[in-house]
């Protein structure tokens, strides 16, 4: 397409060059994973014993990283509904409706997501310990919901705009009232949307790590401080299979919203050309 | 009710409408507004607040004098070094793995976008220990090095500059990418195509045609991982020495170890104030853009 000479050997030299740096980019997760079922869980790749000793020490008596893992999860599942409302209600605010400083408002839910964590944690920070909030998993999820929501209002948003606003005037015209519209048409319609918002507040909550180190506690530890103990304090070779199951989490989840973007991305088109059927008035006719 | 009220006076219901959706829309705003205030704002004013606080409650300006000499100093301009450094690696690493991946046919740029993607959505603390473990002494990059019996062998990969940079850079890396890559998709290539039937030479065609395309991106891109990279803690506390202490680390110290909080504010205050004019840089660069790509196409 391009009218430009392409030089063989520039070619294998991009090509080869760009397989680096994606190495670069793939190899520190892929080693975490081998190493995690390798007997010398800090070094020697590739393992020459395999071994499962290292998830199974996680449920070992003693260890701390069952407690981390439910703390972080209770954290996260509160941090996702508090987003989820802040979400949905933001992003209808910004899409929907006639607001007077919209751009105020929306440099406000992008502030937090530019502006670095540690100075959000440390504000926090500020803000908890005179209340003595220190260590109290709705502190730490009210904090992480400062991250969380942003990128929940930016999905929806994306989302609400994808709707076609022409099926809830078709909706209301044939006199279905706001709440009917809502549950019956932009509810279906947004519910990939909303999903995926969920799936990435959980996991922006869940391996949020300078919110939570700022404002755990001895007793409340969430598994991304856990981790980061392990790594400077206490040697835990545990940690290894940890951050693999986190690895196995986040691809996971990313698939899971892809899945449920895929399953949705059939939905409106199917009710859009039901309504283009009825446009062209001639359903099952020599339709264009 | 609707259909009366156009039927009388066209005016007034599409004002009626539009208070309704104001209303509607200020009330649906609420949530994340009052949130994010009393959340975000607020905690960085008290912070910026505290910052300027003596202990006896009287205003000074002797932790930002604190902040701004001595060890604390140098810590800034390592943070400042350290970002740089990063921002250019990542830089050029995102240019030409953009450049490659644009090249490349759908199925295959699809599979190099999602090795892009899925380690941006890992936990950095993770990444960065998969790369203490790569870069240790009996590492995996040690011990290829080795075996292809490069002289000098195990390098000291870690808690040295080195070993920040190569993991700041591999956090930066996705957002660079993913940011030219949706520039260079946008140089309209028949302006290539027209400079070369011109007779222009490949690094003619190059360095007069796409790069000035293509500049306010890479600039934006840099600067913006410049940015993430200033406030950045795990990272350099977990690969860096001690003269890879940054501006995060030091106020997570004095947090959690010294409580020394009006310092730490300071420092924060300090952090937030590059990030804002940086942020104003990236801003400017864009609009500039802008502008120039209108002319171009004009």
């Amino acid at each position: 397409m391009m009218e430009l000479r392409k030089t063989l050997a520039g070619r294998i030299a991009l090509t080869a060059v760009a397989t680096v740096i994606l190495l670069f980019l793939a190899l520190p997760i892929v080693v975490i994973l081998v190493t995690s079922f390798s007997s010398n869980a800090f070094s020697a790749f590739p393992p020459e014993v395999w071994t499962l000793n290292w998830y199974k020490a996680l449920f070992a008596d003693g260890s701390k990283w069952p407690a981390a893992l439910s703390l972080s999860a209770l954290v996260a599942a509160l941090s996702t509904v508090f987003s989820l409302i802040i979400g949905v209600t933001a992003a209808t605010a910004l899409v929907r409706s006639e607001l007077p400083l919209r751009s105020a408002v929306f440099a406000l839910v992008l502030g937090p997501l530019l502006i670095p964590q540690i100075v959000t944690a440390l504000g926090l920070f500020l803000l908890f310990e005179p209340a003595a909030m220190l260590g109290s998993p709705i502190a730490i999820a009210l904090g992480h919901t400062v991250l969380a929501s942003p990128i929940a209002v930016l999905i929806l948003i994306a989302t609400l705009r994808g709707i076609d606003e022409r099926l809830e005037d078709a909706a209301a015209s044939m006199g279905a009232g706001r709440l009917t519209i809502a549950r019956k048409i932009t509810f279906p319609l947004a519910a990939p949307g909303m999903i995926a918002a969920a799936i990435f507040s959980f996991i922006t909550s869940f391996d949020e790590f300078y919110i939570s180190q700022f404002l755990s506690s001895v007793d409340t530890v969430t598994l991304p401080v856990q981790v980061y103990n392990s790594l400077t304090f206490e040697i835990d070779p545990s940690v290894t299979a940890v951050s693999a199951i986190l690895i196995a989490f986040a691809i996971l989840a990313l698939g899971l919203v892809a899945l449920v973007r895929w399953l949705g991305s059939g939905r409106q088109q199917s009710l859009l050309s039901v309504e283009n059927t009825v446009g062209v008035a001639n359903p099952g006719g020599d339709a264009v | 009710m609707a259909a009366t009220l156009t039927a009388g006076a066209p005016g007034r219901p599409r004002k009626l409408l539009a208070s309704r959706r104001t209303r509607v829309g200020i009330l649906y705003a609420l949530p994340v507004v009052v949130y994010l205030l009393v959340l975000f704002v607020y905690p960085i004013f008290s912070t910026l607040l505290l910052s300027l606080k003596n202990a006896d409650g009287s205003l000074t300006l002797h932790w930002y004098a604190d902040a701004l000499t001595g060890v604390n100093l140098s810590v800034l301009f390592t943070t400042l070094r350290i970002s740089a450094e990063t921002a250019v690696l990542s830089l050029v690493f995102g240019f030409v793995l953009a450049q490659a991946i644009s090249r490349l046919k759908p199925l295959w740029a699809g599979l190099a976008m999602l090795v892009v993607v899925v380690p941006h959505f890992v936990s950095a603390l993770v990444r960065t220990y998969g790369w203490i473990i790569l870069l240790g002494d009996k590492g995996l990059v040690n011990e290829t090095l080795t075996a292809m019996s490069v002289p000098g062998t195990p390098y000291q990969l870690l808690y040295n500059e080195l070993g920040v940079v190569i993991g700041t850079t591999s956090m930066m890396l996705p957002y660079t990418v993913l940011l030219l890559y949706g520039v260079m998709r946008g140089v309209d290539r028949r302006l290539l195509a027209a400079a070369s039937s011109m007779g222009a030479g490949r690094v003619t065609i190059f360095r007069r045609i796409y790069l000035p395309l293509v500049a306010p991106g890479l600039a934006s891109a840099g600067l913006l991982s410049f940015i993430l990279s200033l406030g950045y803690y795990i990272t350099p506390a977990l690969m860096g020495g001690p003269n890879q202490t940054m501006i995060a680390t030091l106020i997570n110290q004095q947090v959690t170890k010294e409580n020394q909080w009006n310092g730490a504010a300071a420092q924060g205050v300090i952090l937030l104030v590059l990030t804002l004019a940086g942020l104003l840089l990236v801003k400017l660069v864009s609009s500039l853009g802008a502008s120039r790509k209108k002319r171009s196409a004009s």
